[in-house]
């Protein structure tokens, strides 16, 4: 079985907005609105997707995007996500494990059911067509979807001739009238049949084989031949098999907890022995009890190193398990324990430093992975720099086992030097009170700040950092750094600029020196 | 207490200083600053046009003005200002420029601290501070004397730590501390922009910027008490400044050109040479004796050029063009130098003085001190040859380029700074396509609207704020044309030279404007397709016909009524000059009948005499004699007839720039310095706008002495037009020449005439297909192109009743190499016996062979397109290795197949656009005309047959859009395969209907008949739609509407282009 969902992006769209802003669809993507999705190609955006208000309207697939918003005034436009269309189309192929477990991707937008054997369980070829596209359409999915004997030709009337079932040998009847384009064969072979005039695969099967042979390859007579009928290609299966696996099979399902710890220490230790031949290092690690009734339990740990260490995986899992709200039931007892390392790095050998601060680095990073498998990973963060002049933006906290981010740090202090920037920056920066400061650019004499009165015996500055504009016009800072008389440090500014402000600026206090 | 600040950056550092030289010279005025010192990156660019505006302060200011360049290392040596005090220390700074440039690629300069110290010699340095002021010491210790360290107080909040650390720096290397703000712009309300600017240096937006941008917007001119104040614990730093400042004693003032000398026979001076070869020349031009009026004018000229000692320059443009001569290249000189006898005599131009009078004069007025000006233009073709033989024979160092300096026009702008606003692309594109070329001058509302984007939308309303600061802002250097500067000496000691993108060229940083501003001479050696294309003609006369040889040459009489009755019919496609649609319009009704209205003619359709109102008054006037009559002043002002010999040529109205120039002088009685003020006014309206001061002197004086006053008007409104697009007579009648030649051409020899534009293409203004068409009306039988029968180029062929027949050349065949087409024509010898032999023995590639078939231009094997196609499909791939690949492509046997469906007609049609941009075989609008009667629509043709106000309704393809200059109408020309139609559309309608004439392939119009008496048809449109649509008709297949580019009219295609290998 053949399905194809034509509005695939759009819909997935419209889905999205149905499901979390409830209101927002009425407002926005009404069926009726216009919408399509841009991508890009050769440096230009063109329309990707489209729904079918839009093509009512004249809009075509490939159509440059400047081209349509010229022709309707309230296009909506969204770029392209091709990572979200994948992710999606991978549930849609995962929720599909409900009628048959042969299930692979047929890009775009496609998927490739092998439903043999299996219709009878649902009424029939015809019913089963029927039930899956009722199905998949309550999800707001246009589909379109066809049954043959062989998948090319499955695919091509799912495509081009919607909700077809061929009954076996038919094919050949029920392809004939089809577009070239339905023979999937490329542009180029596709333009030269137009060119030769063979506008339907009738016209293309009823020209020689050694014709068609000496033009565009024995492959493609092969690829006709399936098609109009006899042999087939055998379905691959869509889920990658994981880079390290190693599993254990009990000849009687266990079920004591010594038994089922003893079996994971085992496995881990051959999934680290494992590793380290490849030379690679975890950051994904699951674990899968298959019970005995059928039902999968499956844990799964990230950390933030490429990780081989037995011990430590072990703890990691038990962290895990320790956690979990609803503890692993054996039920009758597993009978397979599997342990994957379903996404690994390459690992750099680790010797032993005598650097204590290279080790410390490593058991940070290890109690890292433990807490944030303890508490979940947006529970444990740190902080990366960002790149503003802006110094309360200057930083960012995220995920602490997150590694795509890294920002640098700016050393801005040179040796010997003073440091410029207070450790500790205050959550907001808090209104001082300043009788008097000097003019035009002084700091301030004296200044109360939370109740306490403080005289200022020492001042560097002015630092004039200027906000950014673009985002919003904010007076331009003038930072000091300032000592008071019983020695505390402080970080002050002054709101706004001489001119701008007069004589009386707001003064703010943002940070404390150590 | 004052100051001087020496670190300035102006907008010719790219996109990093973000203030004109002028803002920051007359800021630095304005505070009362002893001098500012102007030093861009590694570059002389900006130092004229700074040099210029602080002379426009007056003598008596008492700012001063040190040029320099701030030398940007890429060996981690901070950088140095670099000030030279003297014209010799100034030659080693270009030298050093140079130097870095030509190790470069274009537009960057390469320079390690080494190179410094070769040419250190009389620059005065000043070394700015790197991040860790320690780092100076090595450098300031390799340096010696003369030379600073600079210290800034930027408010970085350790400043004051900085300074004392910089101090101790200088002092432990024993050289002054000098203060500077490293100014980026002149004003502190420009730091936005200076941000927006790096933004787009560094391509990332506004947001993604972070610390690349500066932290606050202190790097502005500041007051002398401002920097007294900043620097208040080192006042030694301030005085510094004003001593550096008091060191230095160069000014550009001391630049002048030093021309080459040209080669003389031993024992002659120049200005005897030149006489000789005048007199030779001229002993040349006029066989039957040299008339008197002629002897005179070129005894007057010779004793002017030796008063100017510009002889050598005038050798140098007759060496120029003897070499092209002596190549078999046509050129033709034009320009105010050119307008003479002596040019005549050396054969420099072809218009012969006892025809038309030369107006040397406005060379000649001595007063000015203006360097001459002669532009050569030389084939398009072979211009590179005459550059070449310019540079072997002055060298690298002596002769290069002038450069163009590319500004920020609204399209570039809004482009780039939508970038950095984060707008997508489809957005600026949009707006970017409102702009209508690339000389609008601001971006209004209106078109923000035609962009489909709310002008009220705060972030489209700043990137247009900003895009319209940032409008004229230098962007980049890119050679000139072909403006040559030539010196005596070494031309890297009086400006850096670098290399330009092509290969062996190189160019001046300093443009044309900038040479003028220092007097220097430049020859423009210039391109013209018109001079390839007469060449081409005469040459395939010269083959396939009987012509005599003295007939052709660009001397010819301008005397054939032939030729004149076709101009005046309006049949102009491809003539030179006035195959536009205005001139189209204007032939009919001028009837050109002698040389001089070809020059009329030409210079009429200009927005000179269109703004001067000067076109309708002189028509009247070449239609009844009687309504000429000449201006005249009160009796008590002088004669009446002061005008009579000024404007007796033109019916007593002004048609030409010089004419109005005169007219300042004898009418409004201008001095020569305010003449001269008023013409360099004109020359630079689009920059300064100074011409308004001269408005009211003018008028008013013309009205005060007795003229009426529209006419005064008039006359100044005119040569405000000429400031845009300044038309002379000379120029005017060095191109009636080429359009009387073209035209003669076009009458006599039509299929020579089509076969040279298609081979010159791209030039001109219509499509091969229009081309093709008004060859076929003139009875030429056109050959479609065939590889059997083909050339690369367009060639003439005999059919077999002798006929003489254009067949087309491979070239028009989209994305057929030349290679290949070279190919094909060796390989032919005495022809291809089948398709089989031509595809083995040409051994074309797959891909080539596709293209071949899908031109149809396999008809002369016996395949048309469909079969063509199907049997290129079976040839193998172009896999073998290059040493098998003859061996291996053996005889395929022949194949017997059931043939393929028959294609019709209209695919035909429709495929010979799409891959020839023209079909012999029909018009696509043939195949919707059923259609389109039913819906009562008319034909192009029958729209003629319409009376005056008849409402229409006409569909056409779109061949051309136009907007002339300053004009308030749109022209559109429609075609179907009756004809073409005429459409103008007014501005405020065109506004309406931007998108459908601007987008549309297959447009209908609906309006208005209008008839002129002379029969010029128009439909005056007034609702347009957009029937592109209609088009899927002929194929079936979508087809793309057409994308929103601007184009040159002849590069619009009819139809989209196939697919297949783009």
């Amino acid at each position: 079985m053949a399905l194809w969902l034509p509005r695939f992006s759009t819909d997935r769209l419209a889905c999205l907005t149905v499901s979390h802003k409830a209101v927002s669809r009425k407002e926005n993507l009404a069926p009726e609105t216009p919408l399509v999705v841009a991508g890009r190609a050769n440096n230009a955006l063109y329309v990707h997707a489209l729904n079918v208000a839009a093509s009512r309207q004249g809009i075509y697939h490939g159509q440059p995007l400047a081209n349509a918003r010229a022709m309707i005034q309230n296009l909506k436009i969204v770029p392209a996500d091709e990572k979200a269309d994948a992710d999606l189309l991978e549930w849609i192929a995962d929720w599909c494990d409900r009628f048959t477990p042969l299930v692979t991707l047929d890009p775009p937008h496609g998927l490739l059911l092998d439903i043999t054997g299996v219709a009878h369980l649902f009424g029939g070829e015809e019913a089963m067509l029927a039930l899956v596209r009722a199905k998949i359409a309550a999800q707001g999915f246009a589909v379109q979807g066809a049954i043959t004997g062989t998948c090319l030709a499955a695919r091509a009337l799912a495509r081009h001739a919607k909700n077809t079932i061929a009954p076996p040998g038919e094919n050949a009847q029920l392809l004939a009238p089809l577009p070239v384009a339905a023979l999937d064969c490329g542009e180029d072979v596709m333009r030269a049949f137009r060119r030769a005039g063979l506008k339907t695969i009738a016209q293309v099967a009823d020209r020689g084989r050694a014709e068609l042979a000496s033009r565009f390859g024995a492959n493609f007579v092969t690829r006709l031949d399936v098609m109009l009928g006899v042999e087939e290609k055998p379905l691959a299966p869509r889920r990658p098999l994981p880079d390290f696996r190693t599993e254990q099979r009990f000849a009687e399902p266990v079920i004591t907890k010594e038994v089922i710890a003893a079996s994971l220490h085992a496995l881990a230790i051959s999934l680290s022995g494992m590793l380290e031949r490849g030379g690679q290092g975890l950051r994904h690690l699951e674990a899968f009890f298959f019970r005995a009734d059928g039902k999968v339990e499956r844990i799964a740990v990230k950390t933030g190193t490429p990780l081989r260490d037995a011990d430590v995986m072990l703890r990691l899992l038990n962290e895990r398990l320790d956690a979990l709200a609803d503890p692993l039931d054996p039920g009758f007892g597993f009978d397979v324990i599997r342990l994957e390392a379903s996404f690994t790095e390459k690992n750099r050998i680790i010797t032993a430093s005598f650097d204590n601060n290279e080790n410390s680095r490593w058991q940070i990073a290890f109690l890292v992975d433990r807490l944030a498998a303890r508490f979940g990973e947006h529970r444990v963060q740190r902080f990366v720099a960002q790149d503003t002049h802006i110094p309360e933006a200057q930083s960012a906290a995220i995920p602490a086992q997150d590694r795509d981010f890294d920002g640098t740090w700016v050393r801005r202090r040179k040796e010997n030097d003073p440091p410029l920037r207070p450790l500790r920056l205050l959550e907001k920066p808090e209104e001082i009170s300043v009788p008097v400061s000097g003019v035009p650019e002084g700091a301030p004499m004296r200044f109360r700040w939370r109740r306490a009165q403080f005289d200022v015996t020492r001042v560097e500055g002015p630092e004039r950092i200027a906000m950014e504009w673009w985002k919003k016009e904010k007076p331009t800072r003038d930072y000091f750094r300032v000592e008071t008389r019983d020695g505390q440090r402080f970080w002050l500014y002054r709101d706004g600029l001489y001119r701008e402000t007069g004589l009386h600026p707001r003064w703010y206090l943002q940070g404390i020196f150590a | 207490m004052t100051y001087a600040e020496l670190a300035v950056t102006t907008n010719f550092s790219f996109l990093r200083g973000a203030s004109h030289p002028r803002e920051l010279v007359e800021r630095a005025a304005e505070l009362g600053l002893a001098a500012i010192g102007i030093a861009d990156r590694n570059s002389l660019a900006g130092v004229v046009r700074t040099h210029e505006a602080w002379k426009k302060l007056g003598p008596d200011t008492p700012l001063k003005l040190l040029i320099g360049a701030r030398l940007v290392f890429r060996d981690g040596t901070p950088d140095i200002l670099a000030y030279p005090k003297d014209r010799k220390a100034y030659a080693r700074l270009c030298r050093l420029l140079s130097i870095g440039k030509l190790r470069a690629p274009k537009g960057e300069c390469f320079l390690d601290l080494a190179d410094l110290e070769n040419y250190r010699g009389g620059l005065f340095l000043i070394v700015m501070p790197p991040e860790n002021p320690e780092e100076a010491k090595p450098v300031l210790a390799a340096l010696g004397r003369d030379t600073w360290l600079a210290a800034s107080m930027l408010y970085r909040g350790e400043d004051r730590r900085r300074l004392r650390t910089l101090k101790q720096v200088a002092r432990a290397a024993r050289v002054p501390l000098i203060a500077v703000n490293d100014v980026l712009y002149h004003d502190a309300a420009q730091r936005d922009l200076q941000e927006v600017v790096t933004c787009i240096r560094e391509h990332v937006t506004l947001h993604d910027a972070g610390r690349r941008l500066e932290v606050n917007a202190e790097r502005h001119l500041k007051s002398p008490d401002e920097m007294a104040r900043l620097f208040r614990q080192c006042p030694d730093a301030i005085d510094e400044t004003l001593r550096f400042a008091k060191l230095i004693h160069f000014s550009l003032s001391e630049l002048g050109q030093r021309y080459p000398r040209e080669p003389v026979p031993r024992g002659k001076t120049p200005d005897g040479h030149l006489r000789d070869l005048t007199e030779e020349g001229l002993a040349r031009r006029y066989p039957k004796g040299i008339p008197a009026k002629v002897r005179e004018l070129a005894e007057k000229e010779l004793r002017f050029i030796a008063s100017r000692k510009i002889a050598h320059y005038f050798l140098t443009v007759h060496d120029i063009v003897k070499f092209a001569r002596s190549q078999n290249i046509l050129c033709q000189g034009r320009g105010s130098a050119a307008n003479s006898v002596v040019c005549y005599a050396l054969y420099v131009t072809a218009v012969d003085p006892m025809e038309i009078d030369v107006l040397f004069e406005r060379f000649l007025s001595s007063e000015r001190s203006e360097p001459p000006d002669i532009d050569v233009d030389f084939e398009h073709e072979r211009r590179e040859e005459v550059i070449q033989y310019v540079y072997r024979r002055y060298g690298h160092r002596r002769a290069a380029l002038t450069a163009t300096v590319i500004c920020y026009r609204p399209r570039s702008a809004i482009r780039e700074v939508g970038k950095v606003f984060g707008l997508s692309e489809d957005v600026t594109g949009k707006l970017a396509d409102t702009v209508w070329g690339h000389h609008g001058e601001s971006i209004s509302d209106d078109q923000i609207r035609q962009g489909e984007q709310d002008p009220h939308n705060r972030l489209v309303k700043r990137a247009v704020g900003f895009a319209e600061r940032l409008l004229g802002f230098p962007r980049h250097l890119s050679q000139h044309v072909g403006g040559f500067v030539l010196t005596r000496d070494k031309l890297d000691w009086t400006v850096p030279i670098g290399p330009a993108a092509m290969d062996d060229r190189f160019f001046i940083e300093w443009d044309k404007d900038d040479l003028d501003t220092l007097n220097i001479m430049k020859v423009d050696v210039l391109a013209l397709g018109m001079l390839t294309c007469i060449r081409k003609a005469f040459a395939l006369i010269r083959a396939h016909e009987n012509v005599e040889e003295k007939n052709l040459t660009l001397a010819m009489k301008p005397t054939d009524p032939a030729v004149y009755d076709m101009l005046c019919a309006a049949d102009a496609i491809g003539v030179f000059q006035v195959e536009s649609r205005a001139q189209m319009n204007m032939l009919p009704r001028l009837r050109p009948r002698e040389f001089y209205d070809l020059v009329v003619e030409v210079a009429i359709v200009r927005p000179g005499p269109i703004q001067g109102g000067m076109v309708h008054p002189y028509l009247k006037r070449r239609a009844d004699p009687s309504l000429i009559k000449f201006p005249s002043p009160h009796s008590d002002h002088g004669p009446p007839d002061e005008l009579y010999e000024l404007l007796k040529k033109t019916k007593g109205v002004p048609l030409f720039q010089e004419q109005a120039m005169r007219l300042a002088i004898v009418a409004a009685q201008f001095t020569p310095d305010e003449a001269n003020g008023l013409r360099r006014a004109m020359a630079t309206f689009r920059h300064v706008g100074t011409i308004g001061n001269f408005e009211t002197k003018f008028i008013g004086r013309m009205i005060a002495r007795g003229y009426e006053k529209g006419f005064a008007e008039a006359c100044f409104e005119q040569i405000k037009g000429f400031g845009s697009y300044g038309f002379p007579e000379s120029h005017a009648a060095s191109f009636a020449l080429l359009v009387y030649v073209s035209a003669w051409i076009k009458k006599h020899h039509p299929a020579a005439f089509a076969a040279a534009l298609l081979n010159s293409q791209p030039m001109g203004f219509y499509a091969p297909a229009e081309i093709v068409r008004c060859a076929r009306d003139h009875g030429v039988k056109v050959l479609s192109p065939d590889a059997a029968y083909s050339h690369q180029d367009s060639t003439l062929e005999r059919d077999e009743t002798g006929q003489l027949c254009l067949r087309l050349g491979l070239r028009q065949i989209d994305s057929f190499s030349e290679a290949d087409a070279q190919t094909v024509m060796n390989d032919r010898g005495f022809g291809y016996r089948d398709f089989a032999d031509f595809a083995r023995r040409t051994g074309l590639s797959k891909r080539a062979l596709i293209i071949l078939a899908e031109a149809d231009a396999l008809r002369g094997f016996g395949l048309d397109r469909r079969d063509g196609l199907w049997a290129v499909r079976r040839l193998p791939d172009d896999k073998a290795l290059p040493l098998f690949a003859r061996l291996s492509t053996p005889d395929q046997g022949a194949e017997t197949i059931a043939p393929l469906p028959q294609m019709p007609l209209s695919e035909h049609v429709l495929t010979d656009y799409q891959t020839i941009r023209l079909s012999l075989k029909g018009y696509p609008t043939e195949f919707l005309r059923p259609h389109l009667d039913a819906e009562g629509i008319v034909s192009c043709e029958d729209v003629g047959n319409f009376a005056d106000g008849a409402f229409v309704r006409c569909a056409g393809i779109v061949l051309v859009r136009q907007r002339p200059g300053e004009g308030t109408a749109i022209f559109v020309t429609l075609s179907d395969e009756t004809g073409i139609c005429n459409v103008v559309v007014w501005e405020r309608t065109f506004e309406r209907f931007r998108k459908e004439v601007m987008g549309a392939r297959l447009l209908l119009v609906e309006g208005k008949v209008q008839k002129s008496p002379e029969g010029v048809v128009h439909l005056m449109g007034e609702h347009m739609i957009d029937r592109s649509t209609d088009l899927r008709l002929l194929s079936g297949d979508a087809l793309p509407p057409v994308p929103p580019t601007h184009r040159h009219p002849r590069n619009v295609r009819v139809l989209p282009p196939s697919r297949d290998f783009h």
